[in-house]
């Protein structure tokens, strides 16, 4: 048996899944698609039951990946019970969803909840009207104290029915949708995607077409706003037989602060500030003792077993790998997503999305593209991937540009370790100043050269709430195992190809080859360049390289103030991780992945060079 | 009944209920239509028999689902004849209205559609009249010549129509559809602003709130 569930962006459906499946939970990609599916198993009455959490969506119409994901879900009938989940507080813009699920017939049943936010707000629920009404039953829950929820799953099994409800549609679509039913024999659901111009059929769609700017003439009104019109005012009516208002309590509105330029934009700055200020503290103490215990528990360990000098060579490659990526993304990346998944939890992502919007408009981007910049700082590599709920490719371009570019966890490892601490703590601090004036730089060329258009921001502020411990907790398990499965392949398949790389001896031609740009263009010493090289397999490599071949942990030492600051910043600037290229290559192809890696080469040889020229 | 009669309860029903934020009681109704309370009454149980209207708890008459469809495709005809007759024959703004009153029970709804046809694209005929602005929903020469952006915050106001495809499927897809009343809940200084909109807080980019034409609610 499999049941699915299905519903708008934050009616509680993670909860609902959380608590029906508990641990045990995997990320699946659905099949020609980058969006995220989690599945978990559940034992109910010696049955094995498989529980599929749908990505949210508002409408089955559009063509973004979430929305034609669920379409051919339900299309396949991809599961034996939808487990359809409104919120009962917005039971009205909830229903338009299920109208159109309804479309497709499957069997399932209906989830309202947040009952406990709806009462607070005085709203009463008829249930059995409700259930009339839809034609399958109806259950109210609260996800939120976990009530109801143990019925979800005997009501899902012993009594999901197809909805009995159809929407009424003006009478020119009615008539479009029986025409093209008799022509072409294609189902009512299908017809209405393609009276809107999505699908797959060429004929279905040009016939269609005919039609549909035909009704547009009449109505003076494009289809899709007739139809979503037809379906608002059906999910009203329903709405308004089944809920009664009593009066709510009124509670404090957050959002009168939290959506004010005063105090909204210091409070989001301190907030992000004090995020990454967290990461950073919490993550260096910890990765200094993951680092040492590995160190001293593993690795010491077999460079004294007397293995051959290549096995060696190899095995060390590939323990100092782990090593690294153990100590980056427990530390650091999995300290961020907590905080990112509080932050999201909370509802707080939407207002600062608000906030940022008119900033981001002057860097060609809107703002939803924070949420991306904000994950750049813990890591690059989910922040590419992240990119997908930017809406069009023009963004997609700038932001990935610019991501590549927001000093990620491992940059700040090599800013604090180098700068920070042979340099100064303000010098540490300009890295930071000239990077941000070198994105906005970077943003304002790109928004006026990339083609595409501009695209507003629309997004739906998610109910302010208080995040749950466990669901934080999970969301960020999920995140850091993903970032796991992608770097760590890469991190071994590199770390060994470096290791080979010296035990053939050609660290000490390469350095040659490139000596010209380290030592004359950039001023640095010769084996700088090998450092650099390492860092764009990890970027902190950069600094634990440069440590090993200068021969001692004290670079002030060795360097001068000025070769140790040039260093840092063009290792910070210089090409993107490999993991971060590849990701890059996934998300937006070769082209994007090439440039970014181009421009940050060329950009941090640039920089690297003026300051060597202007300080010397 | 006759039909033009129960056309005439259901638009002033809508209208009453419109402009007032509640809907009309009987005896709103006899004043409107000029007529005695026993006689409305008569006339609106037959209208509940009918499934056309309701009548509330506290004795207020309110348009069912299909009372609502009936009244809005009237009062759809009503602006669309009083445009013509206003902006191409040139009437009085009165005369037009009264005029549109009586043709609006009898005209079909193809001949209104081809007449909002001819509004949009009018080939001149007849004296050289100027054309005057010419607003609201049965009016599809223009639509409301405001947008969200000309409100400010905390401002009532219902939605027009979109303008421009591209961004106008999100917005459906939260409840910005011609009709709905929705309430600007936060507008910043740089223009951006955050929507009330079926109970949903929806934040906007200043140039999608551009796109949304929408008029004041009465």
């Amino acid at each position: 048996m499999k049941i699915a569930l299905l519903g708008n962006p934050g009616v509680g459906k993670s909860l609902i899944f959380n608590q029906l499946t508990g641990l045990g939970v995997e990320v699946n990609r659905y099949p020609g698609s980058s969006v995220a599916l989690e599945t978990g198993n559940v034992c109910f009455r010696k049955d094995r039951i498989e529980v599929v959490d749908l990505p949210g969506i508002y409408s089955l119409d559009g063509n973004s990946e979430e929305e034609t994901l669920v379409r051919s879900f339900l299309e396949e009938g991809g599961a034996d019970a939808i487990i359809g989940v409104l919120d009962a507080s917005k039971l009205e813009r909830n229903l338009y969803l299920f109208t159109q699920v309804a479309e497709f017939s499957p069997r399932m049943i209906v989830v309202v909840n947040m009952a406990d936010l709806a009462e607070r707000e005085g709203l009463v629920l008829d249930t059995s009207a409700l259930t009339r009404r839809l034609g399958v039953p109806v259950l109210l829950t609260a996800a939120s104290e976990g009530r109801n929820i143990d019925r979800i799953l005997p009501l899902a099994l012993s009594s999901a029915m197809v909805p009995d409800l159809s929407v009424p549609y003006d009478h020119h679509i009615e008539a479009a949708l029986r025409s093209l039913e008799k022509t072409l024999g294609t189902t009512r659901p299908k017809n209405l995607l393609a009276l809107q111009g999505t699908g797959d059929d060429p004929l279905l769609l040009g016939a269609a077409e005919g039609i549909a700017r035909e009704i547009e003439q009449r109505h003076m009104m494009s289809v899709r706003q007739i139809i979503a019109t037809n379906r608002h005012n059906f999910s009203r009516e329903i709405a308004e037989t089944v809920i009664s208002n009593r009066d709510g309590k009124k509670s404090f509105d957050l959002d009168s602060v939290l959506t004010r330029v005063f105090p909204g934009v210091p409070i989001l700055c301190a907030i992000l500030f004090l995020l990454l200020l967290s990461v950073f503290v919490i993550g260096s103490s910890m990765e200094e003792m993951i680092v040492q215990a590995f160190a001293s528990g593993i690795i010491d360990p077999f460079n004294v077993a007397g293995f051959s000098p290549f096995i060696q060579k190899i095995g060390f490659s590939v323990l100092v790998a782990i090593e690294a990526g153990l100590g980056i993304a427990f530390p650091f990346v999995f300290t961020f997503y907590i905080g990112l998944s509080l932050l999201e939890d909370t509802g707080y992502m939407t207002r600062a999305a608000f906030l940022a919007d008119r900033a981001m408009h002057r860097l060609g981007l809107h703002g939803e593209a924070i949420i991306p910049m904000v994950i750049g700082f813990g890591c690059t590599v989910p922040a590419v991937m992240s990119l997908r709920i930017l809406k069009t490719r023009r963004e997609q371009t700038i932001a990935a540009f610019l991501i590549t570019m927001v000093p990620c966890s491992a940059r700040t490892v090599v800013i604090a370790g180098i700068v920070a601490a042979f340099v100064g703590l303000a010098w540490a601090f300009s890295i930071y100043l000239l990077i941000l004036v070198l994105i906005v730089l970077t943003a304002v060329i790109l928004s006026r050269i990339t083609p595409g258009e501009q695209f507003g921001m629309i997004v739906e502020m998610a109910p302010l709430r208080r995040p749950q411990g466990r669901l934080v907790l999970k969301k960020s398990w999920l995140r850091i195992k993903e970032f796991l499965f992608i770097a760590m392949p890469l991190l071994i398949i590199t770390s060994i190809g470096l290791g080979l790389f010296q035990y053939f001896g050609l660290i000490d031609a390469f350095q040659e080859l490139v000596a010209p740009v380290t030592v004359t263009l950039l001023g640095l010493p010769g084996y700088a360049s090998t450092a650099i090289l390492f860092g764009i397999f990890r970027k902190e490599l950069a600094f634990e390289t440069l440590a090993v071949l200068a021969g001692t942990a004290n670079l002030g030492s060795v360097m001068s103030s000025v070769q140790l600051y040039t260093f840092a910043i063009v290792s910070v600037l210089f090409v993107p991780c490999i993991s971060t290229i590849a990701v890059l290559y996934k998300q937006l192809g070769a082209r994007i992945a090439i440039l970014t890696s181009v421009y940050s080469v060329i950009l941090g040889l640039l920089i690297g060079a003026i300051i060597n020229l202007l300080i010397k | 009944m006759q039909s033009s009669l129960r056309e005439d309860y259901l638009e002033a029903i809508q209208v009453f209920s419109e402009k007032n934020r509640h809907a009309p009681t009987i005896a709103d109704l006899g004043t409107i239509l000029g007529k005695g309370s026993p006689e409305v009454e008569a006339d609106i149980n037959e209208l509940v028999a009918r499934g056309e209207v309701a009548i509330a708890a506290d004795n207020e008459v309110t348009l069912t689902a299909r009372g609502r469809t009936i009244s809005a495709s009237v009062l759809k005809k009503h602006e669309t004849l009083q445009c013509f007759l206003l902006e191409m024959l040139g009437m009085d703004a009165l005369a037009a209205s009264s005029e549109a009153c009586t043709l609006e029970h009898t005209v079909s709804d193809e001949t209104i559609d081809l007449l909002g046809e001819y509004l949009k694209k009018p080939r001149r005929v007849g004296r050289d009249i100027p054309r005057r602005g010419c607003e609201g929903p049965g009016c599809p020469s223009s639509c409301s010549p405001y947008s969200l952006l000309d409100f400010n915050e905390g401002d009532e106001v219902v939605v027009r129509c979109i303008l421009g495809q591209s961004c106008a499927k999100r917005l459906l897809d939260l409840g910005v559809v011609p009709g709905e009343q929705v309430k600007i809940r936060r507008k910043l200084g740089n223009q951006s602003l955050v929507l009330l909109v079926k109970g949903c807080d929806v934040a906007l980019s200043p140039e999608i709130a551009a796109a949304v034409s929408v008029e004041r609610s009465l």
